[in-house]
């Protein structure tokens, strides 16, 4: 009964299980692996397993947990960068103008709000107005703080949604559900679902890429990047700029890799007997092939971060080479790399332990961070767009929550959970819109409200699942991104 | 939680019952918000608005009353060693299967040393088996290895898997429990000890109320309490209310094999589990005082505590008489300057004193100072469970599974799927002799450890199963209900199931059952051996072909399976073969350092390396464990996340999991020390050097083939690096061997030790 319940929505596995033939042709022609003289010498030689013996089936079924899949239908989006603004960046002060916060600076919040949680207990703190002006911009005309004059000139790719909203106003259960939708530890995450859902189409790189602050520190940790209950396949992995982007890419200093080659040979070897006189158990054979992945991983990651080859004006482009936007712009292009190498899922932070998260000061907070952000964010989009990959590319922006329009401190903002922005551009998107809106203040979601949970099941829509039907059976239930919920926003779709 | 699947048809009368209950249990929720207080004693086992439990639920296989099956017939009588055996053989016959021969010696030895220590078997345990030619010499050889602290501190491993172990609380800052080891160290000891397997059940749960008299028993309850934890969130009431219902699902999950979580919410969309059974189970545990360190002292440490207590008081009290009476005289005696008859200030008495008294008045008071200022012996702490009193607080349902929404209230009820007896979960008679406790705790360990209980024993022989032959006989090991797994062999199940209270409980016992089996000592692959004689016609080949035709899963136990290390054993291997394993029992998690490229992207104090760097190649299971950071071997190896029960591990193979044994320093450097003992052992017989790298990683000599290629990898290697001039450093730290005259037959040995870990047969068991 229950597989049949659980069969009908899993994801089509065509990968056929390859023959023993197969398995014999691959290990025939598999590069540094032995060599065909060998292999016939070792099928036939001492006779206690003739060829034909070879040829029977073993223990279980292995397949590439990476290779490419089909999604449920053709979505717009094939691959996804997320730019997260760790902290939580305002929403007030960058994509949501509100007049009435002008009009009511210093004032309280009126009575006719409510009750309001807050984490610092702000509630009935004076109403801080925008700290920059907001300007039209674009043929859109769509509005966007002078925080950001860079971005405001790709304001027509934009897709501002105004209305989302979260369920906590603590940093790490908002990190985690932005990333997994679920405000506890340990649920996979958006970008692991998605290298479930859809793999890879690049074997020498992971599906799933996280390119962290080098200032580190996400509130909540590496969970944010988890795979969860899904196979830790899927997990994020996490690079660095610089020569060793992936945990023990190369070898140890004392071992060149020519000497590495000849070990690997001699792996090689060894592997194949032993893979003989276990009638070409399958998951030995994976375990082989996954060996001559990591040594072409090893080329591939560096050759990935190498960006020496990038012409001065797309270094301008992304502000690599000034002092402020040196590190996100260096990042922001990897992840352009990472797209063009068929990376699925990149997710870059911008914001250390701290990040965007200003509690005492809005305008020297976010100055800084919108610095640091502002030129290669619109850097990313142009490249993009030239480069025809922003038709099918989806780019999101957005942190885990936004920020309050009562102040704290004076000049700061405390957490906003329950109104706030995420934009999104690219594939499947219409540009220049904003979508939904907050009340008077930017307070709460008001018209057309996006849970996390309706974003979520969006951003799957956009990539071609059906958010309900992207399931994985743990613990005796069918687990989704989206919990029970999660409305695909249908009127931002091209 | 909910479930996404369309229902079948079966589902939709339980989906039918879920939405009457939804209605009347929403004017539930409204009529008893009113009679809270009373509901105390008015409270029934069965909710009315609970869907029953139909006679139909109570014949699902794993909730059927336990009894003991009849061994089924077989043809081949010869085969079976043990009972398990005949159950086995009766479903390969079926089949018409036979099961493969008996694996070879070397491979039995190493098969059984890894599975029941993580380790491999030394080249001297090696050679004495090999050389045992008694009849008993594999029943000895297990009685050995399962005497062996080792056993312990492997199958510890199991069980802080499904207990969600470890040593921080994760979320936003991911605080350290300092004491969170205790909780692991008493695993292994229990499991060392044998401690039978009902008692260890019953002091997880309620050893605080079982063994008052010994503070540090309640160490055992760190099982409930060592789940994740968000001590900074805004509302505390949120915090409780997810740390209970993650401790009522995880109880649910590891001992009963249910999956109640999704209760929390509404009543279970497939099983018989209502929401109210599972605020009846959190009812169990629910009080105050849930995240408090307390003293867990031996009553040995209480006894040195109290008495060095009385002690002090003793003294402090003499001495502040002595001091008195002093003051006293001095009082009667006018200041020698002053005048007035006013009573002296204590300031002034010394100023009336003679001076052999006045040193004895300062002496005096010189040691009520230091007896003031002595600290007791410090009493060890952990998070253990100790209730505030012997009142159990009032519990209520959450509506939907919200903090904030009380639905009716409950009292500490069974499950009532399992709970066939009748009895009632708690009533307030069951105190514990001080009344220091509700003892609710108690009545459950009581209930969950009945012989007859239809799930524990199955739940728990059905895991020792899995960990021996990597599935269980229900693969779903922790999900017993309709969603799980049917078991392959249901009886088998249930005669393992009643076995486990006749071998008095003992763990070891059942081990020593599963092992001795002749079909746990099956072959994993084709091969010819003395007893491969021709069975019904077949030769031991065509069985072969026959089994992975008929039975490709392996799920009748055709042949043994073949099963990966996971990181812990690989790193314990790798230790363990270049004679680097430092074997120190228990204490804190030790913290080895992390390669540089993780070293920068760490907050401060995340991991603080542990300063004695011997501790660095304890065991595996003494590594601390943070909940934010696991360990990258470990991790890139199927390591499970912390923060829920896990019961069985992925074993995945990914690219990753090459490049950490190729090319992390760990790798090189247990590489190197192999080289290392292999150079020092056999000096200048290279023969003989790579017999002993082949010895100590894959458990075997080579064949000459191998040999061979051995040798010329090694000449090769050598030529390559003297080309290059490289090796030097591989030489430098050598003892006992010259690095003039070798350097480059060191790092060559070096590369094949390092591609010998690398190998599939070093991390896979036969």
């Amino acid at each position: 009964m229950r597989s049949s319940v659980r069969d009908r929505f899993r994801l089509s596995e065509q990968i056929a299980r390859p023959t023993s033939t197969d398995r014999r042709r691959f290990l025939l022609h598999a590069g540094g692996g032995i060599g065909a003289l060998a292999l016939a010498t070792l099928l036939q030689g001492d006779g206690t397993l003739t060829a034909a013996q070879g040829a029977t089936r073993q223990n279980g079924s292995i397949r590439n947990p990476l290779a490419p899949r089909q999604p449920h239908f053709a979505g717009p989006a094939k691959r996804v960068i997320y730019l997260f603004m760790h902290g939580g960046p305002s929403h007030v002060d960058l994509f949501d103008p509100k007049p009435d916060l002008i009009k009511y600076a210093g004032q309280p919040l009126p009575d006719s709000f409510g009750q309001v949680m807050t984490r610092r207990k702000v509630a009935n703190n004076p109403l801080l107005p925008p700290i920059k002006p907001f300007r039209p911009r674009g043929q859109s005309g769509l509005e966007i703080s002078d925080f950001l004059p860079h971005l405001a000139k790709c304001a027509d790719d934009l897709c501002v949604i105004r209305s989302c909203h979260g369920d906590s106003v603590n940093h790490p259960q908002s990190v985690y559900q932005m990333n997994t939708g679920s405000i506890l530890m340990g649920k996979p995450s958006l970008g692991s679902w998605v290298s479930y859902g859809l793999g890879t189409e690049n074997q020498d790189m992971p599906a799933f890429v996280v390119l962290p602050d080098p200032g580190n520190g996400v509130k909540g940790g590496p969970p944010a990047w988890g795979s969860g209950f899904l196979p830790a396949t899927h997990q994020g992995t996490t690079m660095r700029a610089g020569l060793n982007p992936i945990l023990n890419l190369q070898p140890q200093p004392e071992i060149s890799l020519e000497q590495q080659r000849a070990a690997l040979d001699l792996i090689g070897k060894l592997n194949a007997r032993h893979l003989v006189e276990r009638d070409f158990d399958d998951q030995l054979q994976a375990r082989i092939d996954s060996y001559e992945l990591a040594y072409r991983m090893q080329a591939a990651g560096p050759e990935l971060v190498d960006i020496r080859g990038e012409t001065a004006d797309t270094l301008r482009l992304y502000g690599i080479g000034e002092k402020d936007t040196d590190d996100f712009g260096t990042r922001c292009l990897l992840a352009r790399r990472m797209i063009e190498r068929d990376v699925r899922f990149v997710q870059l932070y911008s914001g250390d332990t701290n990040g965007w998260d200003a509690h005492n000061d809005v305008a020297s907070n976010h100055g800084v961070h919108c610095r640091r952000t502002d030129k290669p964010v619109a850097g990313l989009l142009t490249d993009l767009k030239r480069r025809g990959l922003l038709d099918d590319t989806l780019v999101i922006w957005g942190g885990e929550f936004g920020r309050m329009p009562m102040s704290e401190q004076g000049t700061g903002r405390d957490h906003n959970p329950w109104g706030y922005t995420v934009w999104l551009a690219g594939a499947g998107v219409k540009g220049g819109i904003t979508y939904g809106s907050t009340d008077a203040v930017g307070l709460r979601a008001a018209q057309n409200p996006v849970h996390v949970h309706d974003l979520h099941a969006t951003i799957l829509r956009l990539l071609g699942f059906d958010h309900e039907l992207l399931t994985y059976y743990h613990n005796g239930r069918d687990e989704r991104l989206t919990d029970v919920a999660g409305t695909v926003i249908k009127d931002i779709l091209t | 939680m909910h479930d996404h699947r369309s229902p079948t048809q079966q589902e939709r009368s339980r989906l039918l019952r879920l939405c009457v209950l939804m209605t009347v249990g929403l004017l539930t929720v409204i009529t008893l918000q009113g009679t809270a207080q009373t509901a105390e004693t008015t409270a029934v086992p069965t909710h009315p608005a609970e869907p029953p439990i139909t006679d139909s639920d109570r014949e699902h296989w794993a909730f059927r009353p336990l009894q003991r099956p009849d061994l089924p017939q077989i043809r081949r009588k010869a085969w079976p060693r043990t009972p398990i055996d005949t159950f086995i053989l009766a479903k390969l016959e079926a089949a018409e299967l036979q099961p493969m021969p008996e694996a070879d010696r070397a491979t039995l030895l190493r098969r059984v040393t890894f599975d029941l220590t993580g380790l491999p078997p030394t080249p001297a345990e090696i050679d004495a088996f090999i050389a045992d030619t008694s009849a008993d010499a594999y029943e000895r050889l297990v009685d050995r290895v399962l005497a062996s602290p080792a056993y312990g501190e492997r199958w510890a491993q199991h069980w802080l898997d499904l207990a969600r172990f470890a040593e921080t609380d994760g979320y936003e800052h991911d605080h350290v429990r300092p004491n969170a080891w205790r909780y692991r160290d008493w695993v292994i000891q229990a499991l060392n000890n044998d401690l039978p397997y009902d008692e260890f059940v019953r002091l997880q749960l309620a050893a605080d109320e079982l063994v008052p008299d010994d503070e540090s028993a309640a160490i055992a309850t760190g099982f409930l309490l060592c789940g994740p934890d968000m001590p900074d969130i805004n509302l505390q009431d949120e915090r409780r209310h997810t740390f209970l219902n993650e401790m009522t699902s995880t109880v649910s999950s590891v001992f009963l094999g249910l999956q109640m979580g999704c209760a929390q919410c509404h009543d279970h969309k497939f099983d018989p589990v209502s929401q109210l059974d599972f605020y009846r189970l959190r009812a169990f545990f629910e009080h105050d005082n849930l995240f408090k360190e307390h003293p867990v002292p031996t009553p040995a440490q209480r006894a040195d505590r109290e008495r060095f207590e009385r002690r002090r008081a003793t003294e402090m009290k003499q001495l502040t008489q002595k001091i008195r009476q002093i003051e006293m005289l001095a009082r009667a005696v006018p200041k020698a300057s002053a005048n007035n008859k006013q009573p002296a200030e204590p300031s002034d008495i010394a100023d009336r004193l003679d001076p052999p008294q006045r040193k004895k008045y300062r002496d005096l008071q010189d040691r009520l100072a230091h007896w003031k200022k002595r600290r007791p012996p410090k009493m060890p702490m952990g998070r253990v469970m100790r209730e505030p009193g012997a009142v159990a607080p009032v519990s209520y349902l959450r509506v939907r599974g919200d903090f904030r929404r009380l639905g009716p209230q409950v009292l500490p009820e069974f499950p009532r799927i399992v709970n066939t007896s009748g009895a009632s979960g708690f009533t307030p008679n069951a105190l514990t002799s001080e009344n220091r406790s509700s003892g609710r705790r108690t009545a459950l360990a009581n209930w969950l450890t009945r012989p007859d209980h239809p799930l524990t024993t199955r739940v728990m022989v059905n895991r020792v199963w899995q960990f021996h032959f990597g599935r269980g006989l229900s693969p779903s090991s922790s999900d017993f209900g309709y969603m799980g797994d049917m078991p392959t062999h249901l009886e088998l199940l249930d005669w393992l199931a009643t076995e486990l209270p006749r071998l008095e409980w003992s763990l070891k016992r059942l081990h020593r059952l599963i092992v001795t089996s002749a079909t746990y000592r099956q072959a994993s692959r084709p091969i010819t051996t003395a007893d491969s004689a021709t069975i019904d016609g077949q030769s031991p080949h065509e069985r072969w072909q026959l089994a992975t035709q008929i039975d490709p899963e392996n799920e009748l136990l055709s042949r043994s399976p073949r099963r990966r290390l996971d990181g812990e054993a690989i790193r314990d291997a790798m230790l363990s073969a270049s004679d680097s394993l430092n074997r120190e029992a228990n204490g804190p998690g030790i913290r080895p350092p992390l390669p540089d490229e993780l070293v920068r992207t760490l907050l401060k104090n995340q991991w603080n390396v542990t300063k004695d760097t011997g501790n660095h190649s304890r065991r595996s299971i003494y590594l601390f464990v943070r909940r934010n950071l696991r360990f990258p071997l470990f991790d890139v190896f199927d390591k499970p996340d912390t923060n829920a029960s896990c019961a069985r591990r992925n074993t995945s193979t990914i690219a990753p999991q090459a490049l950490t044994l190729l090319n992390s320093r760990l790798s090189l450097s247990a590489a190197r020390n192999l080289a290392t003992i292999a150079l020092q052992s056999a000096d200048g017989d290279r023969d003989r050097q790579i017999e002993i790298c082949f010895l100590r990683t894959l458990s075997r000599r080579p064949s000459a083939d191998e040999r061979r290629l051995a040798n010329t990898f090694l000449t090769e290697d050598s030529d390559r690096l003297r080309r290059q001039s490289r090796g030097q450093q591989s030489a430098e730290s050598i003892a006992g061997v010259d690095a003039e005259t070798e350097p480059y037959e060191i790092a060559a040995l070096t590369d094949l030790c390092l591609a010998l870990f690398n190998l599939n047969e070093f991390v896979y068991v036969d």
